[in-house]
């Protein structure tokens, strides 16, 4: 009965090992690595949705063609279930694999190697044979004097040598993989916990977070705080183009106290418990007029350098008022269809006015208007130090790793037989020519063989062999 | 732009054009190889250092890192080509390798001062790219995009010297195809629709013919040394290319987080250094994976060469968006 469950036990657990390793193989890794790669760049080709917003796709491809690509969810890809489905299996596969083959590579790396006696240091895939007539403990010497000289870590017993270098290239998949791991960690803290936006805010107005993209929240939640755009302002170079945008905020409570209070800029943010607020465009939204001192405020379009407002006054004529920037005058022309280009009729300054036939028209100043980005990202931190792993990882796997065995033996003549070889998984051609410059420079460096004359040995098959 | 420097802009790019001549000429005197190996190389070191300075010299003149628009961007990676190849050289004999890469300098140089004038000029920064982080995030991504160049290259001649030379004349029309629909794309105005169609369409046929025919061997043609040689070297590109591509996207996304709040946004030139950045990913495992073998791995490395010529040049001529369109012009 017992041994009956047990064969049962064995087989199950066979079986899901089986299952696993189907997720663990490499071959799914790259299959899936092709397949998100392709779907990215479908992604890449065609306007997505949820960046550019769907007239884009009508733009791009036409009336025939965009309502297909919605359909088949290319215009917005990285939501299909497709697309999802092929991140959670790489997920699943990174997960499987790092435990199952990573990982355990990690205590490989503990066990010292072995030492080799000289028929199976000539079986390596890199060997090499050298006489000489100085003692085979000068000789290890000599060598070992040679490896360190080469980065290469050596350790020695009696006449015999193990070297390593870049072993720990050998911990890059292991830092690589945790870098992945912890990165999916993060970017699931972000989307469940953390909020994000954008707003268009006028000079003197407010910012409140309630509008924002954000997913359930479950753990996070929103401020109770809020922003006011105290000043905005655009610095340009001198041939008029914008250099930089500016806008000093301030943080105020539930209560409209001031908790903070801080000018940004683009590249410069403003952060308040854990919210990041940027600088992200700049325009000028508003001109505020007086006709015969009653009140009227006009919105401004971008034209290229100038921001424009429009009042038609009849059926053909129509007032075009333009500004450059806040501190400037603003021109007014008129424009009939007949005409080539509007007719400049006059430039007012700020508080100033000017006269049109009966009208006093007054220029009361131009409202800029603030493009803020704003962003709570609670798994920045976790993120952060995934991509610390992964860039160290990577590095780390550029790194050859490289593996010297060598031993000694007298011949009994006085001459001392040197077999060295070694394997290397990454550069072998540089790493048999390393071997190649080391023996040639030991070959240089010591006497020849004592006997010249001598037979060639039991060791003739031991001949040159790099065979990579 | 300053005489000084467009002297130095010029010295460098004759250079690239002349080691080229004495590269491929080098094949023809065989008497003379060594020495006329050893001459282009130094032809070529007078370029790359030629270019350094001109580099420079632009970043003094205009007094911000001389990296900004797509003119700048491309001295950077005929510098990086010809830096890349002459790295490489100190350790592999490679002379095949080198009229490769002098060409693609060449090419870039061409590319380059074809473009209009308004690209060479030293043009004020929009606010976006103010930033130091621009320095920290553009370079690692340019000389890993001419490191995987090289590494392409090699795969070439792996399948040349493999005996496998229908398939490396299909990978090198796929090649051209894809250089013909970017240069197109950047100097006259074809609709984007049809030089897309030659890019994808011509690599995808290029590459596959190239697959299929990969059997076709001419054993009279192979040198297994030789095929071990150009493997090792097209690896090697990839392992100092990838991690610099990593680090350029992931700095891209610091900086993006800086600026903008958001470190990744799916922007179309950020989603194409991803997938260059997940191809090579799957080449790598590819590699761990034992029954491929190198001359498939070669026509992969083919396709990582599409794929970042797409991403590095492609991507603004044939009529992708984004926000990384500095390098727009039309
Ligand atoms: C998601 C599924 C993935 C799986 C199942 C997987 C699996 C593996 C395996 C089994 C190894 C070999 C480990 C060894 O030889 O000791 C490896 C190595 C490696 N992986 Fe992954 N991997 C995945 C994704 C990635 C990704 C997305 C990257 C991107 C950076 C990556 C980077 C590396 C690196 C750099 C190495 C070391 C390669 C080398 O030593 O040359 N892996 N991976």
């Amino acid at each position: 009965m017992e041994a009956v469950r047990t064969t049962v036990e064995a087989r199950a657990s066979k079986r899901s090992r089986a299952t696993w390793s189907v997720f663990s193989s490499v071959k799914l890794t790259v299959l899936l690595l092709s397949l998100i790669a392709f779907t990215v760049l479908l992604g890449a080709w065609c306007p997505q949705e949820s960046q550019v917003g769907q007239e884009k796709v009508f733009e791009q491809f036409g009336t025939d063609v965009a309502p297909w690509m919605i359909k088949l969810g290319i215009s917005d890809i990285f939501h299909t279930p497709f697309f999802l489905t092929l991140i959670a299996l790489l997920t699943i596969n990174l997960v499987v694999a790092s435990w199952q083959r990573v990982f355990p590579r990690l205590w490989v790396l503990r066990h010292p190697l072995p030492f080799l006696n000289p028929s199976e240091v000539m079986r390596l895939p890199v060997s090499k044979t050298l006489t000489t007539s100085i003692e085979p403990d000068q000789l290890i010497n000599q060598l070992s004097k040679k490896l360190k000289h080469n980065l290469y870590f050596v350790r020695r017993q009696g006449t015999s040598l193990v070297a390593e270098s870049g072993k720990i290239g050998r911990l890059a998949p292991t830092i690589t993989h945790i870098g992945l791991l912890t990165l999916l960690l993060g970017v699931t803290i972000s989307s469940w916990t953390g909020f994000s936006g954008f707003k268009p805010v006028l000079l003197g107005s407010n910012l409140f977070f309630g509008d924002s993209e954000h997913s359930k929240l479950w753990i996070g939640k929103l401020p109770t705080w809020h922003i006011k755009v105290d000043s905005t302002r655009r610095e340009n170079y001198e041939s008029g183009e914008a250099k930089q945008w500016y806008s000093r905020l301030t943080v105020l409570d539930q209560n409209d106290h001031v908790v903070k209070s801080e000018e940004i800029s683009v590249n410069n943010p403003l952060s308040y418990e854990g919210v990041d607020i940027y600088q992200s465009s700049w325009g000028l939204d508003q001109i505020q007029l007086a006709f015969n001192g009653q009140a009227k405020t006009m919105s401004l379009r971008p034209m290229g350098k100038l921001y424009a407002a429009f009042l038609p006054l009849t059926k053909d004529l129509i007032l075009i008022f333009s500004v450059r920037d806040q501190e400037g005058p603003m021109r007014v022309f008129a424009k009939r269809p007949d005409w080539d280009a509007p007719k400049l009729l006059g430039e007012i300054a700020v508080g100033k006015s000017l006269k049109l036939g009966t009208v006093q028209l007054t220029y009361g100043g131009a409202l800029p208007v603030t493009g803020l980005q704003y962003k709570c990202d609670p798994g920045l931190a976790i993120t952060y130090t995934a991509f610390a792993f992964i860039m160290l990882g990577v590095c780390l796997a550029s790194i050859p790793h490289r593996q010297v065995w060598a031993a000694v033996s007298p011949d009994g003549y006085g001459s001392s037989f040197l077999f060295i070889g070694g394997s290397a998984k990454k550069g072998k051609i540089l790493f048999g020519k390393q071997m190649d410059k080391i023996v040639a420079q030991l070959q240089k460096e010591l006497p020849g063989r004592a006997n010249e004359a001598l037979p060639e040995n039991s060791y003739s098959s031991a001949k040159d062999t790099v065979n990579v | 732009m300053s005489e000084f420097q467009l002297a130095l802009t010029n010295t460098a790019g004759l250079s690239s054009v002349a080691s080229f001549w004495v590269f491929v000429a080098s094949n023809a005197f065989a008497k003379w190889q060594k020495v006329m190996l050893r001459l282009a190389q130094i032809v070529m070191v007078v370029g790359f250092v030629s270019l350094t300075v001109a580099i420079v010299a632009r970043g003094i003149e205009a007094q911000r890192f001389p990296l900004a628009n797509l003119y700048e961007s491309l001295l950077w990676f005929a510098w990086a080509t010809m830096g890349g190849y002459l790295f490489l050289a100190r350790s592999y004999t490679i002379g095949q390798l080198g009229w490769l890469a002098s060409l693609t300098a060449t090419a870039m140089f061409l590319y380059g001062s074809w473009l209009p004038a308004s690209q060479h000029e030293i043009a004020p920064l929009v606010p976006a790219l103010v930033s130091y982080w621009r320095q920290i995030h553009v370079p690692p991504l340019i000389v890993s995009y001419a490191m995987f160049i090289l590494g392409g290259l090699s795969a070439l001649l792996e399948l040349w010297v493999g005996g496998r030379r229908q398939s490396m004349f299909l990978a090198i029309a796929a090649i051209a195809c894809a250089g013909l629909a970017i240069a197109l794309g950047t100097y006259t105005p074809i609709d984007s629709f049809w030089l897309q169609l030659l890019f994808v369409g011509g690599s995808l046929v290029g590459l596959v013919s190239a697959w299929l025919k990969l059997d076709k061997v001419r054993p009279a043609n192979t040198d297994n040394k030789a095929v071990e040689l150009y493997d090792d070297v097209c690896y090697r590109c990839v392992a100092i290319g990838f991690p610099l591509l990593t680090i350029g996207v992931i700095t891209g996304g610091l900086w993006a987080n800086h600026a903008w709040g958001s470190y990744w946004s799916w922007d179309p030139k950020e989603s194409m250094a991803l997938v260059t950045w997940l191809s090579y990913a799957a080449y790598i495992h590819l590699r761990i994976h034992r029954d491929v073998s190198g001359e498939k791995l070669a026509i992969v490395s083919v396709a990582g060469l599409l794929l970042v010529l797409l991403t590095y040049l492609g991507f603004n001529s044939l009529g992708f968006g984004g926000l990384h369109s500095y390098g727009r012009f039309k």
